[in-house]
């Protein structure tokens, strides 16, 4: 990269220093997942993985998403089995998606295919809707009210 | 300044136009959590949140962090649980932090506190190890191999 910044970090991936975060998904078919994120977002695929265990690669905005199967404990984590949600309506941590305009977001998405399980609906704060993805992950989508930063 | 910069785009909290990717988590505890972010990767802390549902922000790397706790559901989910994860060794989605120096981030965030499962393991394209927040959620921290670009 060939670019100079002043008060502004800038971010890689892989990196050459530091860090940058990426969101991993198990995902049940990495090339189902891979058309959904292009498809909807608009994001771009980087890496389409290999049957050797390399993952899929997604950019998105200003992160990555790295898709890969599920599997059994490896030696590095030999507790943890890897699967795709078994019941999507129990949820702990998701995809947050703030946007700047959600009704566009929302007709634009899903004339693209995102199933989303409402229309926007005003929240404290903010306006809200939620979209399931090919393996029923949910996914944000929000708007903050003026005057709530961080709505 | 609230925006970090991606292949020479700017992305910002709240988004003034497009969109930004953020990562929700449930969590028992929005100050251990917020508290955890900030001292083991130096996350900035944007808002602690409050009582009346707004929930915590913290800048981390290229990313933001969207902290608050569980729920039952709500008018735009309306069959959706949050919790904190049921079963820390059975997981879906995760936090996956790509590093430039995987054994300086080692002993580095150690050096803070953090509780890594194991010490930087080899692998086909990376070497990988993982450590736990406080409410036992999985993050992996990966270095990619030369000549694996995405490992």
């Amino acid at each position: 990269m060939n670019n100079v910044q002043v008060e502004q970090k800038s971010y890689e991936m892989p990196p050459r220093e530091g860090i940058t975060i990426a969101h991993f998904l198990t995902v049940a078919d990495i090339e189902r997942s891979l058309r959904f994120y292009e498809t909807v977002f608009g994001s771009r695929i980087l890496s389409s993985g290999d049957e050797k265990g390399a993952p899929g690669y997604i950019q998105i905005a200003n992160t990555w998403l790295i898709v890969n199967v599920g599997g059994g404990p490896t030696p590095d984590k030999p507790a943890v089995t890897l699967s795709v949600p078994p019941d999507p309506n129990k949820v702990s941590s998701f995809m947050n998606i703030r946007v700047a305009d959600i009704q566009a977001c929302y007709d634009l998405w899903r004339s693209r295919g995102a199933e989303f399980i409402t229309e926007p609906k005003d929240k404290y704060g903010e306006t809200r809707c939620y979209i399931r993805d090919p393996d029923g992950y949910i996914i944000e989508v929000g708007q903050s009210k003026p005057n709530f930063t961080y709505g | 300044m609230d925006n970090v910069q991606v292949e020479q785009k700017s992305y910002e909290m709240p988004p003034r136009e497009g969109f930004t990717v953020a990562h929700f988590l449930t969590v028992a505890d929005v100050d251990r959590s917020a508290r955890f972010y900030e001292t083991i990767f130096g996350g900035r802390i944007l808002t602690r949140g409050n009582s009346s549902g707004a929930p915590a922000f913290i800048q981390i790397a290229n990313t933001w962090l969207i902290l608050y706790f569980g729920g039952g559901p709500t008018p735009d989910k309306p069959l959706v649980t949050l919790s904190v994860p049921a079963d820390p060794d059975k997981v879906s989605s995760f936090m996956n932090i790509r590093v430039a120096d995987i054994r300086a981030c080692y002993e580095v965030w150690r050096s803070r506190g953090a509780t890594f499962i194991t010490e930087p393991m080899e692998k086909v394209g990376e070497t990988c190890c993982y450590l736990r927040d406080p409410d036992g959620y999985l993050i992996e921290v990966g270095q990619s191999k030369p000549g694996f670009t995405y490992g």
